[in-house]
């Protein structure tokens, strides 16, 4: 079933993007053409194929779990686009509603 | 000069670091007004890098195999306080707190960076022309794209700016710009070469790689990049081989190439195909033996499952994005406003593609009937290769189906730009090495590349095969002419 608008604006809810409304229609036909592609993979034979059987030659690699000093913190911060002292500062995340709804808890 | 002897001229005193960067840097004034190779020239920066390296010099200190030698890098590998945009307005003015881990190797190596290449945003795209700065143009004819991601990079190598360029390769972003822009370019083995500090975009199928005009220089970039990594968790621990030792060959005896039987129906332009045919004529008359080798599915499979793998790991990777701690920032009255705001302004249309068919795919219902189907075939891909590579050393194919189209000519339709890497994401996919090289040049002066696949860790044999053909057909000219880096 080819992907319609309402889907691709609830794809890109979830994605966290926003989409003008002349976006929607590329990005529908895009989808929807890659989607026709994958099609024939489903014609594949992958009975029995464990998907995450990757070959792996990595093992080993882990560090040793240790804490070390890194100099790089008040650069770290100083990109922050709204910085107060050491925190990162956020729009507001709690509505009003939100707020009675703590001081019921309290 | 190629980067080997520009570093033994620099450790005999015969030329100064400083004198080279100067020459690199007086033919980027030059050129790249018109091919728009780099994003950010770090001129500055490298004459001093290359003063320390004259002070070394003077005091009889090594400064190490690529003494003086002035590379480029893509612009999707961190350094320290250096703008590293990613090709992106979402990172536009950031500056990364550390340096990339190949980007401290080519330094502690005495390397001199002389800037930052252009690249397709979050390297998605085949042509460079997804940079949100400006389009870079192929060197060979500036109508025409220079591929893609790392355009810049490719670029750079064949305008003659540098010897040496870094870039990633995540479905072809190393081989496939090589290919159009007549260098070499080596995707090495999935784990061989270190990530930390590479802006991640799929991680499972990441790998950076050097480009070059010489087979030598391809070594002696491989000498330098490809140390185990505690920073980087996929690194390999296995000790590497001295690359060069794989230089020098009289013959290729003992050698077998592997020939796909199911890529001779694929349709290939005819340049190419006689351009393959004109590299397995070189490799017999060395001594090389073919052999017939069976991909079934690799070929009709790779594309569909690498568009959906690659853009749900670039869906999750590119989730940091938020407007938070880092890079653009939207004016937003909500948490959720912000994040909505600051990813639709600062991502361009290629990334907002990729990030809607991996959060598509990945998502509730969906994850069974695309993702692990996709996984599955990855996997059935990486045994095909496996099978090949039991009767043979390595493989010969082609690195594109094409030669470089014109600017614009697959805007309208990222699909047909996606099967430009028909040849190379496969082999990401199976997390094997990957070297195109230059095989000549079209009636219309283009170049032609062709691709030599090996087993895992077999870069080896790839550079050994590559040189066998560069005593005949001789190293990549640059575009320009001139006097050159």
């Amino acid at each position: 079933m080819p992907i319609g608008k309402d889907e691709i604006l609830r794809i890109a809810d979830l994605a966290r993007l926003f989409v003008s409304e002349e976006e929607i229609g590329p990005l529908q036909r895009h989808l929807n053409g890659i989607l026709e592609h994958f099609e024939r993979l489903k014609e594949l034979d992958l009975e029995g194929i464990d998907p995450f059987a990757v070959e792996c030659d990595t093992a080993g690699s882990s560090r040793q779990d240790a804490v070390s000093f890194w100099p790089g913190r008040e650069d770290v911060l100083a990109q922050a686009p709204n910085r107060e002292g050491d925190f990162f500062r956020v729009p507001r995340i709690l509505d009003e509603s939100d707020e009675v709804h703590l001081d019921e808890c309290r | 000069m190629n980067a080997a002897e520009m570093a033994k001229a620099v450790r005999e005193a015969k030329i100064s670091a400083v004198e080279i960067a100067e020459g690199a840097i007086g033919r980027i004034r030059l050129i790249d007004s018109d091919v728009r190779a780099l994003l950010t020239p770090l001129f500055e920066r490298a004459l001093e890098k290359a003063e320390e390296i004259d002070r070394k010099i003077e005091l009889k200190q090594d400064p190490g195999p690529l003494a003086g030698v002035p590379v480029i890098v893509k612009d999707n590998l961190c350094m320290r306080g250096q703008v590293t945009t990613c090709g992106s307005r979402m990172l536009e003015n950031w500056r990364p707190p550390y340096d990339a881990s190949v980007v401290r190797f080519l330094e502690e190596a005495g390397a001199v960076i002389l800037g930052k290449a252009n690249m397709d945003e979050f390297a998605m795209g085949s042509s460079t022309e997804n940079s949100a700065f400006f389009p870079t143009a192929n060197p060979w004819d500036l109508e025409r794209v220079p591929g893609g991601s790392s355009g810049g990079s490719a670029a750079a190598v064949a305008c003659g700016y540098v010897p040496l360029a870094l870039g990633s390769d995540t479905g072809g972003s190393i081989r496939q710009p090589a290919a159009f822009c007549g260098v070499y370019g080596l995707k090495p083995t999935y784990g061989l070469v270190s990530r930390f500090g590479l802006v991640a975009f799929a991680s499972s199928l990441d790998q950076v790689g050097p480009f070059a005009r010489s087979v030598e220089d391809l070594a002696l970039a491989m000498n330098v990049l490809s140390k185990p990594d505690p920073a980087d968790a996929t690194s390999s621990w296995r000790t590497r081989p001295d690359y060069a030792a794989f230089l020098g060959r009289e013959h290729l005896k003992g050698m077998k190439v592997g020939l796909v039987s199911e890529f001779e129906d694929y349709p290939v332009q005819s340049e190419i195909t006689e351009a393959l045919a004109r590299v397995e004529s070189i490799l017999r008359e060395a001594g090389a033996e073919f052999v017939p080798v069976s991909l079934p599915t690799t070929i009709e499979a790779g594309l569909p499952c690498y568009y959906i793998l690659a853009p749900a790991e670039a869906s999750s990777n590119l989730a940091r994005y938020d407007g938070v701690r880092y890079g653009l920032s939207a004016e937003a009255e909500s948490l959720m406003d912000l994040y909505m705001k600051t990813r639709g302004l600062g991502f361009g249309p290629e990334v907002k593609r990729r990030i809607l068919t991996g959060t598509y795919v990945l998502s509730s219902g969906y994850y069974d009937a695309y993702y692990l189907v996709a996984q599955k075939a990855r996997i059935r891909i990486s045994r095909e290769f496996r099978s090949a590579f039991e009767g043979a050393d390595m493989i010969l194919m082609p690195t594109t189906p094409t030669l470089p189209f014109r600017k614009g000519e697959h805007q309208d339709d990222p699909i047909q730009m996606y099967l430009s890497d028909v040849f190379t994401l496969p082999v990401n996919l199976a997390g094997l090495p990957g070297l195109s090289l230059n095989a000549g040049y079209s009636k219309s002066g283009l170049p032609v590349g062709v691709q030599f696949v090996g087993p895992k860790w077999g870069e080896g044999t790839l550079l050994a095969a590559a040189e066998a053909v560069e005593r005949v057909l001789g190293k990549p000219t640059c575009a320009f002419g001139g006097e050159k880096a």
